[in-house]
């Protein structure tokens, strides 16, 4: 194929013309989008105070069940099934998962407060 | 006239006057439409891709600057929303060497292709390029081969548009040569 070929064929099409009502259609689009609410925008202050509540809570429960006092008393109360708590990267572990739970259900309810729903 | 009336057009809509936009469409429908079909073969589906071409276009009248022809801002925003499209949903493109067999295997080899099979061909073996040499091919050639509005459009530099043309053209040849290695009909009709 010769490049003047390629040019003419790439070059050449039969133009299509719009559907009889696609100028309406488009209109109509565009007519809703102008009638419908604004999005809202993203609660970034509201994020921001959920993240740093969740960093908080993460660093100071991981802090005190990593001090392992808890875990001391814990086994000395329920017998030796607990020690494994005094393991620090256990303590750590459970803090964090406790700390991520509370967290999930806060912006679960910070969620659920900015649409307007109830849990 | 034209752009003028479209400058005109988007005072209007961004005034809160949607008969604007209304202008913009009518004038602008057909060229939208025929640059979605360079991408898709498919009328409806063309259509739909100018649609939310449009639509997007609305949304971002306001930041149009009016130191850039409305065409080429207008085509330029389609071309992302067409783009996008694309993304979302991928052509089910068939590469061109299982065209080739089917092709050999469905015709004797002595029968030609008719020209209009044959630039079909040509014109899918576009857009089964790589993104960026498929737009590039298909906005020059749907510009009448204006390199300068084809560089405006595609947001690139003129060396940048013009490499990726060249490019282009290359592995489009190296595309349609290999169809007719694998093709006796296909050899043909590309000869």
């Amino acid at each position: 194929m010769i490049p003047d070929d390629l040019d003419r064929i790439l070059a050449s099409e039969e133009p299509l013309l719009p559907s009889s009502g696609f100028a309406a259609a488009v209109m109509e689009e565009v007519q809703n989008a102008v009638s419908a609410p604004p999005s809202l925008p993203f609660p970034w202050k509201r994020f921001l105070l959920g993240l740093a509540a969740i960093s908080v809570l993460a660093a100071s429960g991981g802090w005190g069940i990593a001090s392992l006092s808890v875990a001391e008393r814990l086994s000395t109360a329920f017998g030796p099934a607990f020690t494994v708590l005094q393991a620090p990267h256990v303590s750590l572990a459970l803090g964090e998962s406790a700390a991520s739970i509370l967290g999930a259900f806060l912006l679960v309810r910070l969620a659920l407060s900015f649409t307007g729903a109830r849990p | 006239m034209g752009e003028d009336q479209d400058l005109i057009d988007v005072r209007r809509v961004l005034a809160g006057d949607l008969g604007g936009f209304e202008g913009i469409v009518r004038r602008w429908q057909a060229p939208l439409i025929n640059l979605a079909y360079r991408f898709v073969r498919d009328r409806g589906r063309a259509e739909e891709m100018a649609q939310e071409a449009f639509l997007h276009v609305f949304k971002q009248l306001p930041r149009f600057r009016a130191e850039a022809a409305f065409s080429s801002w207008l085509f330029s925003v389609s071309l992302n929303v067409y783009r996008s499209a694309l993304r979302r949903h991928a052509l089910p493109t068939v590469p061109l060497d299982v065209i080739a067999r089917a092709v050999s295997r469905e015709r004797p080899a002595q029968l030609v292709l008719e020209d209009s099979e044959r630039e079909e061909l040509v014109r899918r073996a576009v857009i089964s390029l790589p993104p960026k040499y498929r737009d590039a091919l298909t906005v020059f050639y749907f510009k009448e081969m204006d390199l300068t509005e084809t560089a405006r459009i595609l947001e690139v530099p003129e060396g940048t548009a013009k490499a990726w043309l060249h490019r282009g053209r290359k592995l489009l040849r190296r595309k349609l040569g290999s169809l007719a290695a694998d093709s006796p009909a296909a050899l043909e009709a590309l000869a």
